[in-house]
């Protein structure tokens, strides 16, 4: 119990607050990010962990009706993406090289050979927060994970 | 230990006919085993012959790397990997008159 605490029971004690003032100020305290250590904190919810890549093209609102236009509905499982990612580490050397110079040009400072799992499952785990939103006036896409 | 897919199953829809596939990997399995057990001892050779007469070394740059790395336990390991991670991937497209739609279940 911090020392907050104690002195909020002793003002309840000393009958200096009311019970309900008395639990507003614990909740408060028990909510405050720089509460010391011992007290507790509300355990925010575990995200649950992304399981597919879905990605959708849809046509735009004014070509609905066209004869061409197509509906696009991909799912694509996180570890195939994974194992995917796996894939690079069997590239030879100087192909793997021309790869990582090619990203680089794009200004994507990837190193496909020095990638280590640890690094796929940290990207992995990023990619639960990713949303990609593109409309125009042709079509709509939509990068997701679910 | 992931589970290979057991099942495609494969839809198209034409303007007028359609038809739907459903294609049992879980037979292919074993037929792939008992063809990969019946040609290993030839493929033990031809390695043995391709390591002894030193052949691989013979074969121009990128035929040869690309021998290696197809050839190696490790790819193996990984295209094998690749494919057990299949299960749960869904492709649809369709438009006005025609429809695709895979997943591997």
């Amino acid at each position: 119990m911090s020392d907050n605490q104690k002195k909020v029971l002793e003002m309840l004690a000393d009958k200096k607050i009311s019970v309900d003032e008395a639990y507003r100020l614990l909740s408060a305290l028990k909510t405050e990010p720089g509460a010391p250590e011992g007290t507790e904190r509300p355990e925010a919810p575990a995200k649950p962990k992304p399981k597919y890549l879905r990605v959708t093209v849809a046509p735009g609102p004014h070509h609905m009706h066209d004869e061409d236009a197509e509906l696009i509905n991909v799912r694509v499982p996180m570890s195939l993406i994974r194992s995917g990612m796996k894939l690079s580490s069997l590239l030879p050397g100087e192909a793997g090289e021309k790869v990582t110079e090619a990203l680089g040009e794009k200004g994507i400072n990837l190193d496909m050979h020095n990638m280590k799992p640890e690094d796929i499952d940290e990207l992995i785990a990023a990619l639960a927060d990713l949303e990609v939103n593109v409309v125009n006036d042709k079509e709509i896409v939509k990068v997701h994970v679910e | 230990m992931k589970r290979p897919p057991v099942l495609v199953r494969v839809h198209i829809q034409g303007k007028e006919k359609g038809f739907g596939l459903w294609l049992p990997l879980f037979l292919l399995v074993p037929l792939g085993l008992a063809l990969a057990i019946a040609f290993s001892p030839l493929i033990l050779i031809a390695l043995i012959v391709l390591r002894r007469r030193r052949l691989l070394s013979r074969v121009p740059g990128i035929a040869r790397t690309s021998l290696r790395v197809l050839l190696s336990p490790r790819s193996i390991k990984t295209v094998l990997d690749v494919f057990c991670s299949t299960p749960g991937l869904r492709v649809e497209v369709r438009n006005k008159n025609e429809q695709v739609y895979i997943s591997v279940i």
